[in-house]
Order: structure tokens, then C-alpha cells, then sequence
């Protein structure tokens, strides 16, 4: 029940439609879903097998069927549904998934037209017609790749079911496709069944090393496995292929186990598996393959960096272990130094997972039992680097809730203690699900530490979803980590600038931001509060309305607005040169209590001395004016109101001031906001006092500023409170710069120096603070774990 | 094509501001520059602050409290608050020539003119002169706003209506007999507050304007005839009203009462004996308050301030003792720029 719809090359699909037929004679057409995900490669759609002869708009309106699927879900990738073809008072019925859908928005490449239905909710019949010209796309995880192009052999296309393939005497061999067993992360193989022109029928099955052995019962085995193992060391990404002959009755069977499979509506996925799991048995090993998986550039320097940055860095990969630790080691996560530990299955089935657990912690606290972690890692080369190796299946035996004995429940504890001792962590053979638990892990740990994941495919999204701060880096791997991430990156090199530059300096402004906000409201209404216990408490505004009003939004929001855009402490190329900077601010060492407590201190004292120092200017003394302005040598009283203004114009001029000592990056538009602020309250108080506003049924701040002003002694007051309210920031800043500073006051300090040259020509670690004096440091050895794929 | 067009479309613009690349002053607060600023400050304040505190010093002061409490106080009599039109005298004698001009203050202690609902009982429009308002007073001066008989108040208010109402008379003793201070009432408030603020309503006489609306109810006298030696000082801008209006910022404050400018006193006080004529009628007991009139002469800075002149000193002598501090500092634990 629905309508035929026909849409042409280039036109996207107005709404979901099952692809019936198509032009080319093998039923596929190709699809690009740009417009969904952004991932702009043609992905192959599959025919109904039943429909797919149906060319011409007659032969479409004849086809009676009716089309069951489960209600519409969320995830884009996913589709369960079943198509009943009517044909001669026969029904037969043929599943329908993801490959046989084309989502609406997606966007037909080079087809002349189709026709389509539009559907109701969850009946829909549709009918697609197909004309194509395509290119072949090869995808990583797709059919065509099964065959490498060498040894003589090249893969030509898949035309109408059957693949061809060029020999080495460049004839070409046709095998029908008859089966595609897809790919998935729990099985980590996939297969094909096809028929070769012989009639001779063979199921391939490529897969992980492990996920192919053990199903293997003949062919050079112990050989191909030094070959696989050998080839990881070196960082290769392996792959290993088998067959098998099937005779006509085994197709049978199989195909049987899979339609029944392949039909079923509710849990389709879990009857499949078990479907794939029956057939890819009994294997021959062909060989295997082995793919330099590159790594991208710079990748060692970041990792390196994160590491002098004092981040902990864990990779969490679905690679062999081997292949991980090559790449771990090119990449400078192990250094030769490293003492690599290992809690591996290989390990764990010599001992117990308990006693491995406990060896390894002894090994790793008698090393560091004595001493504290707070050092810089890049310069103690004297004490021994611990590097962890963890496999998938050993980590599932840590993460299993205690059975055996009461100790077992600790495991967890005692992984993570050793884990804090490591300074690398290399997970390997990980299901995309447990990267994710990790971080849980890691993020539920006592010391609770911000963690970030980085990962570039979609097995890192679920990760990348659990950490606090998701990356997902553009990759030729689809856009699903990006999709899914928090920010998103070109290159993993990137991720340096953004976290020692940008992270940094994101970090100083958004904690002046906030400490500030709380450091000025303090000072602002603090002296309101002071004097109420001077007016019987009766709630009498020390500010006039117009001053408590834009105090916040026009006479100190500017300055801040502007520090918290542009302030740069230290320069760029400082601090991208010297990772270990990003020590002075770990453990959100600027939004801890310490500081927030100076702050409110600081706020309070400039409060007291603002309003206490109005106050006896005022009480009980003739704190009067000349009065130059109007008559002289007359003395008139300054009332309310002129208290209320003198305090308000220490005060707006004391909050700019200190945010002005706080800045170290002045650039013009510092200068604009910072003087323009102080210029514009100024000009404001003439104007409104200056006026009788016609609109204001009191005129009490009339004359009020240019009086106060007319005073001499309200001049030096202003200047002296000024002072007094600034003068123990400016003595703290100095001292303390000089007593305990930190790494980037020092560098601050020699930049200086060197007039902003320094990051050209100074060995920046001779600046480091010598570790006796960072006793105040904030900075500890394990601030933040970053857990991060490759 | 697609993709590419995307890139170009989100790419952020290559400005010096979005690139965070813009050229900047990059001062540090280093001990070079703060010692050495330190010093200046703390000098030029201790210079402001002994000129200050020697400037006050040579002001001079006379306070006398007349509010009666004591039994043997001139003006305890007059605190029963029974008698009408009560005058007491106030004797007083100065030692040394009390240089002029001499400002003549009254002063009122634990007396709340910063009271919220006391500040805000008060109408600007009427104050300004606007006859709409004399027949129909502001909400905002209840409960001063009509009298018992429905009739409006002006000026209205509670600010108003407490206006202070002792007058003061000063004599010196010459010979056993009283000469007379001539006492200067004019100018004595603010410049803006007499010409613009406040205005009388453009009739004449001021009386009519008054017609069908009442004295406020603690005042003896209506507004029009405040000051009757002189016509041009009544109404709303009548100084001593002014004065009264610009409410007190604290609690205990002083007020200019009059200025002793002319005559034969001109060039201040002389020593001699001296009687202050009281006409008591203001109360300030109930409310446990108290009155005192003050004669001071003021300087260059204002009247005398002590506390200006010696936070000066305090403050510059800081500057100096932190610079002394951080040259310590600085000299034991060497800046890193001397290394």
C-alpha cells in the first residue's frame, strides 16, 4: 500500500524506500548519505532478489506484496523488516535490512530514475527502479577488498552477482556471489559463499588471527601464526584468510540456517550469529595479509607531549597486542626504558589472575613506594617507567564481580593501582564496548580524574560518549567518532595545540571569569550590607538605582568579557614548546578553595576599606567642599547620596584595576574596554547627574557627581581608597612571584627578558623549578588520564 | 565538490582577532617596576598625608552639646516637652582668636535621616513647584500626604516634616553686655538645589499658591514665611530647608547652619565670652537622640578630618615598608630575570 515513486540520478529519496530493482542487471545501486552523516563515499544498496528483474513501470505495478517491519528506531544503521512477494497465489517471503533501504535524504548518484512508494508508518511497500554507471567504491569491510591485487590477481567488479577476477594470464574468472556473511565486532570475520564457473562452491572467511585459528583444521598453521606474530611486532595490521569447500548439500543447510535467520523479526541479530557461528567452522588457512597501518604524523610527538604535560595516556585498541606495542613504541608511548608489564591471557593462564594481579602491584610499589609521583617524568629518567599491557579478555576477568574469594572483589582496586603506577597503559584486543567501560573505570577511580578519549572510528564513539571530553577526530573512517564527539579534530596532532594551548588558556580565562565575577559582586555588595547596620536596617539603597543597575552590565562587564576572549599569560609557541607548563594548572588548581577563598578574602577587604573609608570620612566630621564650583568659600553638606557615589566610584574604578593588574595581553582592545569603561562611567554619572530627568519622579542624583568631584577631598580619598584596595593584591602577586613561583611565572619572567624571543633560543627546562622548591605545586605526576585510541 | 564547498564554508576567517594573533603589550608585574613604584607611591602619600594632618590640625574646632540632659544643664528645662517657645542660653568662652570665616553647624546624633521609608517621603514634583501637586500630594509621602481634615500637605513627607526648627542666636559678652554675631544664611546649600532643583510655583505672592493646603504638621510656621527678615528665602527654597533636605548619609551628622562672614567678625571670633541663644522647640530625647552646635573654620581640604591625613600616612608608609619587604625579598631569593 503506498505509491510508486521514481526518482532520478542525483535527486534524493523523498522518504525511506526499499530498493525493489534497479537498471544494473545485479540489482545493486549505489548511495551516498552525505546529506545524513556526511560521509560522502557511494555505499552499495542491494535489490529484493525476488524484484530485481522488474525493469519497466509495467512490470513494477504488477508486483502484489506487502512489506512487515518493526517500528521506526533511532539508530541509523539498523533495519529489521520482511517483504511477502505474491507470485502465482505463491507467497514467498524474503528479508529485508539496512541494505536494502534507502533512507530518506540520501541521494541517488548517476541513475537515470526510480520509482518508489511513498509508505505508511510501519506497512510500506515500495518500489525503486535503478539505472547506474557507478564507479566500484572499495570499502575496508566490504566485499571487494577480500582479494589483494598482487600475487597476480586483480579484483575487476562485481557484475550481476558475479565477481570477476583478472588472472595471471589476464583472463578473467567469474565467481557467483551467493552469500555474504557481513562483519561484525564480536566475531571479527567475515565470509563470502560463491560459485566458481566450475560449479565448485567455497565459502572465504577473512578475520583477526584469533577469531580465525581457532576454527581452523588444516593448512600451514604453526607457519602462518610465526608469519601473523612476526608481522605485528613490526606494527602491522594482520589479517588471515581460509576456505572451504562446500558441497551442494552443506549450501543447502546453510542457506536454510540463514533465511530462517535472516526472516526473523526480533532478535534477528542474535539468530544470525548463531547462524555465522554454525557455518564458519572447519576451516582450511589459506595465509594472511598484513597492512602498514600508518601512523599519523607527529603522533609520537603528541603523545610524547601529553605525557611531559603530565597526562596519562592509555591507548585502547582492538589491534593485536603485538601489533599495539609496535605501534606503541613508534608512537613513544613505551620508550625503550620502559619496564613493559604484562596482564595478558598468555600470563594468566600460567598463574591465576590473582597472582599476576599481585605481582605486578608488588613490582610496581617497591619502585615507587618511597618516593612521591610529583616529579617531571621527562627529566627523572633515573627511576624506572612502568608500561601496562592489558588484553580484552583479561580485562573482562578484572571487571567481573568477585566469585572465588573475598580478595577478588579488589581486583578493580588493584588493577587501578597498578594502572596509577604506569605511566603508559596499552589496552589491546578491546570490544568497542569495553573501551567504554575503561573510562568508566578510570572516571569512578578515588582520585576522579577528567578523562578524554580520542578516537576516529565508530568502535571509539561509546568511549568517546563516556569520557567528560569527547574527540573525534575527521578521519577516512566515516563520521560517526566526529558525530558523536565533543570537539572534532583533522588530525591527531591537532589535539597538542588544542590541549596545551588553547585547553590552557581556556582554562585561565574561564577561572578569572568566574572568580572575578564572584570577586566583584562581593565588592559590590558587601558595602550595602556594611550599611545597613548604619541606616536602622531599613533597607536603604547605598546605590542609586542607576548605578546598581548597570553596574554588571555596562561598567565592569566589558573588561572581563574581553579577558576571558584574548588573554594570553604566556605565549602561544611557550606553550606549545613546553608541555610541563600545562602542570601549573592541573587538578583545576585555579578553581579550588585556596584561591576562591583569596578571592572572596580580597573581595571583603576591598569592601571594608571602600565603605569604612567613606564612612569616616563622612561621620562625625565636616567631610565638606570648598565649593569652587558655585559660590566660594562655601562649605556644603555632602548627603546620602554623595556617600553612596564616592564608594561606588572607588569601587568601579578598584575591580577594573585589579582586572587590568591581572592581564597580561594587553592588545588594543584591552586598552578600548578597560579605559573605556572606566571613561564611560564617568561620562554616564555627569549626564545623569547633570540632567533633571523629566521621565524620573525623583531627582535625587541630581548634581550629585559633579559635586563630589568639585571637592578636593573627595578627590584624595578616591585615590587613597584606590590604593589601599589594590595595594595587598599588588604586594601578594610580587611576593609570591618571587618566593614560590610557578613554571609559568618563570617563563613569563625570562620571555620578558628575551622580549618575547625566548621560545627561539632557551633551553626552557633550565627554568623549571627545582623540585624543593615546587612544594606548593599544585602539579602531580597523574592529573588527568587520557585515555586514547589509536 | 561538496565537501570541499563545506570546508570553505565553515573555515573561520584568517583575522589577526579570531586567530587570537593580535599584537599586544604583555607587562608583568616585576619586582623592577613595583619596588621602585612602591617607593614613589608611598612618598607622594606620605607627603599628601602630613600636609593633610597638619592642615587639619590647624582647624579649628568648637562642639557644644545643648541638649539638656544633664539637670544642670541652660537647657534642661527646656526639655519638658510641655513648654512652648522655651529659650535657654548657652555660655561659652574661646581663648585664642577663632580665625573667619567661622561655619556655624547644628549636629544631631543617632538621628536616622538614611532611614529608607523616612528618605523616600517626599514628592520632587511638588518640590519643583508643580501646583498639581500641592492639591494632590505623591502616594510616597504617606503618611504626611493629608491632614485629618483631607486637606494637602506641602511641602509633604516625613522629610519635611521633621525639618529642624531650633534657631540660634550668638552674642558675645562685651562689657557685661550682649553684642550681637551677624550670623550669614545664605548659600549655605547647595547651589544646584536653591536656582534649579527646587522651585516655588511662579505666583505672586508665594502665599496664594499655599491656598487650600496645610503646613506640615510639626512646623510652626507655613512654608511661604520660613525666613520673614528676608522674602526671597521661602518657600521650598528657603536654605535652611534645603539643608534639611539633602538627608545625612549615617546617622550621627552635622548640618550648616550659618556662616560668620561680615561685620565685625569677619576675621573670626576673639577671645571672650560668649552666650548662644537657644530657641529650644526640636525634640531629640524620645528617640534618645541628641543636639550640639558646632563652630569650625575650614582650609584648602574642607572642614577638620584628621582620619584623611592619617590614612595617608598609614597607606604611604605601607607602600614604603612592603617595598623594603620585597627588596628583602628580592635580594634573598633573586628574581629569576637576575639569574
Amino acid at each position: 500500500v503506498g505509491d510508486v515513486v521514481l526518482v532520478k540520478e542525483d535527486e534524493s529519496f523523498p522518504c525511506d524506500l526499499i530498493l525493489l530493482s534497479s537498471s544494473r542487471d545485479d540489482g545493486t545501486c549505489y548511495v551516498t548519505t552525505a546529506s545524513l552523516d556526511g560521509e560522502s563515499s557511494h555505499k552499495t544498496y542491494y535489490a529484493v532478489q525476488d524484484t530485481k528483474a522488474y525493469y519497466t513501470e509495467q512490470e513494477v505495478d504488477s508486483i502484489h506484496a506487502t512489506i512487515e517491519c518493526e517500528q521506526p528506531q533511532p539508530d541509523l544503521y539498523k533495519f529489521v523488516g520482511r517483504i511477502n512477494i505474491y507470485m502465482d497465489n505463491e507467497a514467498v517471503a524474503r528479508p529485508l535490512g539496512s541494505e536494502n533501504l534507502l533512507l530518506r535524504g540520501a541521494t541517488l548518484k548517476n541513475t537515470e530514475y526510480i520509482y518508489a512508494l511513498q509508505s505508511n508508518k510501519n506497512v510500506f511497500l515500495l518500489i525503486t527502479l535503478l539505472t547506474f554507471s557507478t564507479i566500484l567504491i572499495l570499502s575496508w569491510s566490504g566485499v571487494p577488498d577480500f582479494w589483494p591485487s598482487w600475487l597476480g590477481f586483480t579484483y575487476l567488479r562485481l557484475k550481476d552477482s558475479h565477481m570477476e577476477i583478472l588472472n595471471r594470464e589476464d583472463e578473467i574468472e567469474r565467481f557467483e556471489l551467493l552469500e555474504v556473511l557481513t562483519f561484525d565486532s564480536v566475531r571479527r570475520r567475515m565470509s563470502v559463499i560463491v560459485r566458481s564457473s566450475t560449479g565448485e562452491l567455497y565459502l572465504f572467511c577473512k578475520g583477526a588471527d584469533s577469531s580465525i585459528f581457532p576454527r581452523v583444521i588444516s593448512g600451514k598453521v604453526d607457519q602462518v601464526r610465526a608469519r601473523v606474530e612476526h608481522n605485528a611486532v613490526e606494527g602491522l595490521r594482520t589479517l588471515c584468510v581460509a576456505y572451504r569447500p562446500l558441497s551442494p548439500e552443506q549450501y543447502q543447510e546453510v542457506c536454510h540456517l540463514l533465511s530462517g535467520a535472516k526472516l526473523a523479526l526480533q532478535d534477528r541479530d542474535k539468530r544470525l550469529a548463531e547462524a555465522y557461528d554454525l557455518i564458519e567452522k572447519d576451516l582450511i588457512l589459506l595465509g594472511a595479509t598484513a597492512v602498514e597501518d600508518r601512523l599519523q604524523e607527529k603522533a609520537a610527538d603528541t603523545i610524547e607531549s601529553l605525557h611531559k604535560a603530565g597526562m596519562k595516556v592509555w591507548v585502547l585498541t582492538g589491534d593485536k597486542m603485538e601489533t599495539a606495542a609496535a605501534t606503541c613504541y613508534a608512537s613513544k608511548l613505551f620508550r625503550r626504558n620502559t619496564q613493559i608489564l604484562e596482564l595478558t591471557t598468555k600470563r594468566t593462564e600460567e598463574q591465576s589472575l590473582h597472582d599476576v594481579l599481585f605481582d605486578l602491584s608488588r613490582t610496581v610499589l617497591r619502585q615507587h613506594g618511597g618516593m612521591t609521583r610529583d616529579t617531571f617524568s621527562g627529566l627523572s629518567g633515573d627511576c624506572t617507567d612502568y608500561g601496562l599491557i592489558i588484553d580484552g579478555a583479561t580485562l573482562s576477568a578484572v571487571m567481573r564481580p568477585g566469585q572465588e574469594d573475598s580478595n577478588s572483589g579488589n581486583y578493580k582496586e588493584i588493577f587501578l593501582e597498578i594502572c596509577r603506577n604506569c605511566s603508559a597503559v596499552l589496552c589491546c584486543r578491546m570490544a568497542p564496548l569495553q573501551k567504554a567501560q575503561i573510562v568508566k573505570l578510570i572516571k569512578a577511580s578515588k582520585e576522579h580524574p577528567i578523562t578524554l578519549a580520542i578516537g576516529d572510528g565508530a568502535n571509539d564513539v561509546s568511549m568517546i560518549l563516556e569520557a567528560h571530553v569527547g574527540i573525534g577526530i575527521m578521519g577516512k573512517e566515516g563520521r560517526q567518532a566526529v558525530r558523536n564527539s565533543d570537539y572534532a579534530i583533522p588530525k591527531f596532532k591537532h589535539l597538542k595545540k588544542m590541549l596545551l594551548v588553547h585547553g590552557h588558556y581556556y582554562y585561565i580565562r574561564i577561572s578569572e571569569l568566574v572568580q572575578y565575577f564572584f570577586y566583584k559582586n562581593v565588592c559590590f555588595i558587601f558595602p550595602q550590607f556594611l550599611y545597613q547596620f548604619f541606616c536602622g536596617f531599613s533597607q536603604q539603597p547605598l546605590y542609586d538605582t542607576a548605578y546598581l543597575t548597570l553596574y554588571n552590565i555596562s561598567f565592569t562587564s566589558l573588561p572581563i568579557l574581553l579577558y576571558s576572549l584574548i588573554e594570553q599569560h604566556i605565549n602561544m609557541d611557550i606553550l606549545k614548546k613546553d608541555p610541563s607548563l600545562y602542570r601549573d594548572i592541573a587538578k583545576n588548581c585555579l578553581l579550588r578553595w585556596p584561591i576562591f577563598i583569596y578571592w572572596t578574602v580580597l573581595g571583603v577587604y576591598d569592601a571594608i576599606v571602600m565603605f569604612f573609608g567613606a564612612y569616616f570620612l563622612f561621620d562625625n566630621t565636616t567631610f565638606t567642599s570648598n565649593g569652587q564650583l558655585m559660590t566660594t568659600n562655601t562649605q556644603m553638606m555632602f548627603g546620602n547620596w554623595t556617600f553612596g557615589t564616592l564608594v561606588f566610584t572607588v569601587l568601579v574604578f578598584t575591580v577594573t584595576f585589579k582586572l587590568a593588574l591581572d592581564t597580561h595581553y594587553w592588545t588594543w582592545i584591552n586598552h578600548f574596554v578597560i579605559w573605556g569603561s572606566l571613561i564611560f562611567f564617568v561620562v554616564f554619572s555627569l549626564l545623569w547627574g547633570g540632567i533633571i530627568w523629566p521621565f524620573l519622579n525623583y531627582q535625587r542624583m541630581y548634581y550629585v557627581f559633579m559635586q563630589m568631584l568639585s571637592s578636593g577631598p573627595a578627590w584624595l580619598s578616591i585615590i587613597l581608597l584606590i590604593t589601599a584596595s589594590l595595594l595587598p593584591d599588588v604586594v601578594k602577586k610580587v611576593i609570591w612571584r618571587a618566593l614560590w613561583p610557578t613554571t609559568t611565572e618563570r617563563i613569563q619572567n625570562a620571555d620578558k627578558l628575551y622580549k618575547g624571543q625566548l621560545s627561539e633560543f632557551t633551553p626552557l627546562a633550565s627554568l623549571h623549578a627545582p623540585l624543593k622548591a615546587s612544594g606548593h605545586r599544585r602539579g602531580s605526576g597523574n592529573q588527568r588520564n587520557a585515555p586514547n585510541p589509536r | 565538490m561538496v565537501k570541499q564547498e563545506k570546508e570553505s564554508a565553515n573555515r573561520p576567517d584568517n583575522t589577526a582577532f579570531t586567530q587570537q594573533r593580535l599584537p599586544a603589550w604583555q607587562p608583568m608585574l616585576s619586582a623592577g617596576i613595583v619596588i621602585p613604584g612602591f617607593v614613589l607611591i608611598g612618598l607622594a602619600f606620605i607627603g599628601i598625608g602630613v600636609a593633610l594632618f597638619v592642615t587639619s590640625r590647624g582647624i579649628q574646632v568648637l562642639e557644644i552639646d545643648y541638649t539638656g540632659v544633664e539637670q544642670n544643664s541652660p537647657c534642661f528645662p527646656c526639655t519638658d516637652e510641655n513648654r512652648k517657645n522655651c529659650v535657654c542660653n548657652v555660655t561659652f568662652s574661646i581663648d585664642t582668636l577663632f580665625e573667619g570665616p567661622v561655619f556655624f553647624y547644628y549636629g544631631l546624633s543617632n538621628y536616622f535621616q538614611n532611614y529608607r521609608r523616612y528618605g523616600v517621603s517626599k514628592d520632587d514634583y511638588q518640590l519643583s513647584g508643580d501646583l498639581d501637586y500641592f492639591k494632590a500630594p505623591s502616594d510616597s509621602c504617606s503618611p504626611y500626604e493629608y491632614d485629618k481634615n483631607n486637606k494637602p500637605i506641602v511641602p509633604c513627607g516625613s522629610v519635611a516634616n521633621s525639618m529642624f526648627n531650633d534657631t540660634f542666636k550668638l552674642f558675645q559678652i562685651v562689657n557685661g553686655a550682649k553684642k550681637q554675631v551677624s550670623l550669614d544664611g545664605k548659600g549655605i546649600a547647595w547651589w544646584t538645589d536653591y536656582n534649579i532643583k527646587y522651585r516655588n510655583p511662579s505666583v505672586t505672592p508665594l502665599k496664594t499658591a499655599f491656598n487650600g493646603t496645610v503646613k506640615p504638621l510639626f512646623w510652626s510656621k507655613p512654608a511661604y514665611e520660613l525666613d520673614p527678615s528676608d522674602p526671597a528665602n521661602n518657600g521650598f527654597i528657603n536654605q535652611d530647608f534645603l539643608v534639611w533636605m539633602r538627608r545625612a548619609a549615617l546617622p550621627n551628622f552635622r548640618k550648616l547652619y550659618r556662616r560668620i562672614t561680615d561685620g565685625d567678625y569677619a576675621e573670626g571670633l576673639p577671645a571672650g565670652n560668649y552666650t548662644l541663644e537657644v530657641s529650644y522647640n526640636y525634640p531629640v530625647l524620645s528617640f534618645e537622640g541628641r543636639k550640639k552646635v558646632v563652630f569650625s573654620n575650614v582650609s584648602w581640604m574642607g572642614g577638620k578630618n584628621e582620619f584623611l591625613g592619617i590614612a595617608y600616612l598609614v597607606i604611604g608608609s605601607m607602600c614604603v615598608f612592603m617595598s623594603i619587604v620585597m627588596l628583602i625579598v628580592y635580594a634573598k631569593f633573586k628574581f629569576p630575570e637576575e639569574d
